[in-house]
């Protein structure tokens, strides 16, 4: 029996105003994607591919259709239900990895907890848990500008799992790494995936990280272009 | 608390910024707190509740113009009259010019009644030998501690107003609640009147004083209007009056001051709101990534708001700190040359002031940027790189 989807896309429609200009950048999109899918979205720039990315990881809203995500409808939320659904549910990846440069790793890490209602020891547990899943434990006191690239986006990754969220997000997790800590990155990634079960939805241009997913899913001009399952 | 280190963290992101932010906060908190401070208090020496029954009483024309002696025996005659006193401003100076201090030719036998608030304690031995002695004087405890004088010392006073140079018998010395009154010297009239011809019968003020604090302005009409006909006619007013019009000789210093208040005021304000816009916009990525790990926008501005208000109060709590110890300082240093700011100090009231200034201002140069940037959509603060 295949797994019960946990993201469900049922007509999504994006459009942003430049003035009185409609420009629609997701036009009527379905797609379901299984609970510990690990999927890359794909597609040219402008295929509305980091839209449709921030559309189920709750950061923005639909114009049409609606996103079902672990059993939430996200148009019924209101902002700061969004924002609590979000710290529960989700966790972030950026291509940046936009730490925190005034805060160590360990704390960086720790932000997501502090949301939480659990203890000041409860909350160092499960952060050196992520710094271990991460191999990181011996930079819990470096700040991000002591840190390597690869470093940094371990770091993050490690903050993006410690309040043990369903589904990962990742825009572009490689895009400002070389090969070797982008290779690291992604056995990461795919650790978190078969290890921990974690639903993965990654949007990248490479093909090299796309590889890594089990399904690729193409975007073109806002439609769903074609659905590549990789044989791994 | 759980976002305390966030706070603190983030308002030592620019170290140099917020160390010059704290800097010009508290020179100017110190400024504000210093001449309201100022202004605190002079309008305390002109509203001495001590002198609610004492009435000043001179001459119509200007303080200059000098009243016949013996208008203070019908003075006296009044019911609602304790005691009348004629007083007359010396002006001499005591080696240097900036020696300055206040000395008066009174009538030496009502002194110590008329300003019984303040000459609290003394020696009736010492008050005896000074109404004994013509060119006996008294001096407050403070003023004999700053010139290191002690009873039997010859103090030389030069005139500048009266074309005689008394030198005067330190017979005894007084003690006050305050330290401003401890800054007078007094000597017998009879000496300005018998060495200076033309002040011969004549005096430049009197000081009444009332049996009862509400008998005082039927007294001072009572007062004028007996001599307002007289060639020389009178203008009575409560001694707060006095001291007041005295003070606004000086100039309208409570405009100026406030004036100053409010141009220091806005300046902060405008350099707050320009230093809290930067640093809050630079943080435009930082405060969408916070968003979309599910910080709320209402955390969101409340984290930004504490640092503003927090970056304010370091400002003012520093400004506050260097006028406290300023008002030691401006005590012991321009207390000398202006009596009246002997008893300088910080008073709480202006404290309080500086610390609402400070936080008002840490609010109103924090909400704008702070709320604009937790109302930007996610996705859009996250592309603001």
């Amino acid at each position: 029996m295949a797994p019960e989807a946990i993201i469900r896309c049922n007509a999504v429609a994006k459009s942003y105003w430049r003035g009185d200009l409609e420009i629609p950048v997701l036009q009527g999109l379905d797609l379901d994607i299984p609970q510990g899918g690990y999927y890359a979205l794909m597609g040219p720039s402008g295929s509305g591919k980091t839209t449709l990315l921030n559309l189920i990881a709750g950061i923005d809203r639909p114009t049409g259709g609606t996103i079902e995500v672990c059993g939430y409808e996200l148009n019924d939320l209101d902002d700061d239900q969004l924002a609590g659904w979000r710290s529960q549910h989700v966790g972030f990846i950026f291509q940046n990895y936009n730490l925190v440069p005034v805060l160590n790793a360990f704390e960086n890490i720790e932000l997501p907890l502090l949301l939480t209602r659990l203890s000041r020891r409860e909350r160092r547990e499960k952060v050196m848990e992520a710094l271990a899943l991460v191999n990181l434990t011996d930079r819990l006191e470096n700040y991000p500008r002591q840190l390597s690239g690869g470093q940094e986006q371990r770091v993050a990754i490690a903050r993006a799992i410690v309040t043990d969220p369903e589904i990962i997000v990742a825009d572009e997790p490689t895009g400002a790494l070389d090969a070797k800590n982008a290779e690291e990155v992604m056995a990461l990634l795919e650790r978190l995936n078969t290890d921990l079960g974690k639903t993965i939805l990654m949007v990248t241009h490479d093909p090299k990280a796309a590889h890594h997913a089990r399904i690729q899913i193409h975007l073109e001009k806002g439609v769903l272009d074609r659905t590549v399952e990789m044989n791994r | 608390m759980k976002f305390l280190s966030i706070i603190l963290r983030s308002l030592f992101r620019s170290k140099r910024r917020t160390i010059l932010t704290v800097l010009f906060l508290a020179v100017s908190i110190f400024l504000v707190a210093t001449l309201q401070s100022i202004l605190a208090t002079l309008d305390g020496f002109a509203n001495n509740p001590n002198s609610s029954n004492r009435i000043a009483v001179r001459h119509k024309v200007s303080l200059t113009n000098m009243l016949p002696l013996r208008y203070a025996d019908w003075i006296r005659q009044q019911s609602e009259v304790d005691g009348v006193m004629a007083l007359q401003w010396f002006g001499g100076i005591y080696k240097d010019p900036s020696n300055f201090f206040a000395n008066f030719a009174a009538e030496p036998e009502p002194i110590i009644h008329i300003f019984k608030e303040e000459i609290a304690e003394y020696s009736e031995a010492e008050w005896r030998d000074f109404l004994r002695d013509q060119n006996g004087c008294i001096v407050g405890e403070a003023l004999a501690k700053k010139f290191a004088w002690k009873v039997g010392d010859v103090i030389p006073l030069q005139g500048t107003i009266f074309p005689i140079n008394p030198r005067l018998n330190l017979r005894g010395i007084y003690r006050s609640k305050r330290s401003s009154d401890e800054q007078v010297l007094y000597f017998h009239y009879k000496l300005l009147e018998e060495g200076v011809p033309f002040m011969k019968g004549r005096v430049g003020s009197f000081w009444v004083r009332a049996k009862h604090p509400d008998d005082v302005p039927r007294l001072i009409e009572r007062i004028d209007r007996h001599f307002g006909d007289a060639v020389e006619p009178t203008l009575s007013e409560t001694e707060n009056a006095f001291q007041l019009a005295f003070l606004k000789m000086m100039g309208d210093l409570s405009t100026i001051i406030h004036s100053i208040t409010a141009a220091v005021l806005v300046a902060i304000l405008i350099v707050s709101a320009n230093t809290m816009a930067m640093a809050i916009r630079e943080r435009t990525t930082e405060v969408a990534v916070f968003r979309a790990m599910g910080f709320t926008s209402s955390q969101m501005l409340g984290i930004l708001m504490a640092e503003g208000i927090l970056l304010a109060l370091m400002g003012g709590l520093s400004g506050l700190g260097l006028a406290w110890l300023a008002a030691g300082g401006l005590r012991a240093g321009v207390g000398t040359v202006i009596p009246w700011l002997t008893d300088f100090t910080i008073p709480v009231d202006t404290m309080l002031f500086c610390l609402h200034v400070t936080m008002g201002l840490g609010i109103l140069s924090t909400f704008i940027p702070a709320y604009r940037v937790v109302r930007r959509p996610i996705v859009e603060g996250l592309r603001a790189l």
